[in-house]
């Protein structure tokens, strides 16, 4: 019914990317990202692609959980590979039944789908090999506001508490025979179910607050992790926001 | 399904995304903050994200297909303002932690739903202030949650389809059509939803409906 998220299930094994210091880890994969969901040439995205799979592999996590993490994005390409070939018009390939195939919709839906796939690999190796509390207090140490950074630390936190309490709900309800189906009663049933589950959210909220506050909480954030910066970081740093930036400045050197 | 995934936007649109959302975002902290209270609101309002987070987590099926709830009119009604950086915190951990959507589009996606939250909650603010007086609280309160939790999701597909618009008039008005066409169900299952919950709460616990930690309750 949920799931958890498992994201750093592998963060404890070891690889470049793992050692790979978060903040460094971060901004350069994030400069990485936004480079290749803006590029325009289909070579240079396939170029992006494979560096990203590259990265992927340095950071050495097993193949079904990079499978199990990419699959959404597939789901949601496939209606844009499906569609855009017909809606673009250009040259036209083959007819049926009135649609005209083109070539350059051909050759959007593919760029589409190359730059969805290459950036989502990428989040892999970015988020993916380190326990993802030490990549919340990254941010925080990137000067992202505190407020956010504590949000971010208590919503992922409560996130397995409420996976569970949710599970438990749900087992009580098809214990007493609740069936799953697309009608009024089962939308009001879950309806129901789902007020008494925030109502317990919001209570445990309070119970949460007065407990931290009982152990001297205060805004200011708290944090066991040293980060330092090493030879090695500064290296990969530097390999891949030249190579985010350079698939936007050789082609028009070669060009030139 | 809404959730526009990295490389289909273009930088225009991006940029925009980014720019309101972070405007939005800081309009809604500063908000929060001049009440005073901030280190009593964050450990609630995270809780509450969690919980519609894990709630957004939730597949259900129809037809032959499977989908799972947005409940962003719901998160208006229930956060008020400060609905919009819920979302934001929910769009980014569904980024990072099961790649449902891209990490460029936060921002874009962030406007999306975020937007309709707020629009949500302002219905059910004005609404039900009104309705209650016209018929009897419970079903004033369960028209305008069904409205709420209806246009969220409605206003959320068009500005979706309209971000694909701006991008690419040509190439992804199919597209948006059929994004469209795809979520009418889904907005009828969430306005009921939405209308279910809001009754609900309003018997069991009525200072969780209009706005949490909201000056006039």
């Amino acid at each position: 019914m949920v799931e958890y998220p498992e994201i750093d299930r592998y963060s404890s094994l070891d690889s470049v990317m793992h050692r790979f210091d978060p903040r460094a880890k971060l901004i350069a994969f994030l400069i990485l990202i936004f480079s290749i969901v803006l590029l325009q040439d289909l070579k240079l995205a396939f170029i992006g692609l494979l560096g990203a799979i590259l990265f992927l592999i340095a950071s050495k996590l097993p193949l079904r959980f990079v499978l199990q993490h990419i699959k959404w994005v597939c789901f949601f390409i496939v209606p844009f590979i499906l569609i855009m070939p017909f809606s673009v018009h250009g040259t036209g390939i083959f007819h049926f039944h009135g649609l005209t195939l083109t070539y350059e919709g051909l050759e959007y839906g593919i760029l589409v789908a190359v730059r969805a796939l290459a950036a989502v690999i990428i989040v892999l190796p970015m988020i993916a090999t380190t326990r993802f509390d030490i990549t919340i207090k990254a941010l925080g140490e990137l000067k992202m506001p505190n407020m956010l950074v504590q949000m971010f630390m208590f919503t992922y936190r409560y996130i397995f508490v409420f996976v569970i309490e949710f599970q438990r709900t749900w087992r009580a309800m098809v214990a007493r025979g609740f069936q799953m189906k697309t009608n009024l009663y089962a939308l009001r049933t879950i309806g129901k179910a789902l007020g008494t589950f925030f109502i317990r959210s919001y209570e445990r909220g309070d119970r949460v607050y007065q407990a931290l506050r009982a152990r001297g909480y205060t805004v200011k954030p708290k944090t066991l992790v040293e980060f330092k910066m090493r030879a090695s970081d500064y290296v990969w740093t530097v390999v891949i926001i030249g190579f985010a930036v350079s698939l936007h400045v050789v082609p028009f050197v070669e060009v030139t | 399904m809404v959730h526009i995934s990295d490389g289909i936007l273009s930088l225009p649109v991006l940029a925009a995304g980014w720019a309101i959302t972070i405007a939005l975002i800081a309009v809604a902290l500063w908000w929060s903050k001049r009440r005073g209270n901030v280190e009593e609101e964050i450990p609630k309002l995270s809780v509450m994200t969690a919980a519609f987070f894990v709630a957004s987590l939730i597949h259900i099926p129809v037809g032959p297909t499977c989908v799972h709830f947005m409940l962003n009119g719901l998160v208006g009604v229930i956060l008020g303002i400060l609905a919009y950086p819920a979302i934001f915190i929910g769009l980014v951990l569904q980024a990072v932690l099961f790649q449902h959507g891209g990490i460029t589009t936060i921002g874009v996606n962030t406007v999306n739903m975020g937007v309709g939250a707020l629009i949500a909650f302002a219905i059910f603010r004005v609404g039900s202030m009104y309705g209650s007086l016209v018929v009897r609280k419970e079903l004033s309160a369960w028209i305008f949650g069904a409205l709420a939790g209806g246009v969220a999701v409605f206003l959320t597909v068009i500005f979706t389809a309209v971000s694909l618009i701006l991008t690419s008039r040509e190439a992804f008005f199919a597209v948006a059509i059929t994004l469209m066409l795809a979520h009418i169900p889904i907005m009828i299952i969430e306005a009921i939803v939405t209308g279910s919950i809001v009754v609900f709460l309003l018997k069991v616990k009525p200072e969780l409906i209009g706005g949490l930690g909201d000056d006039n309750k």
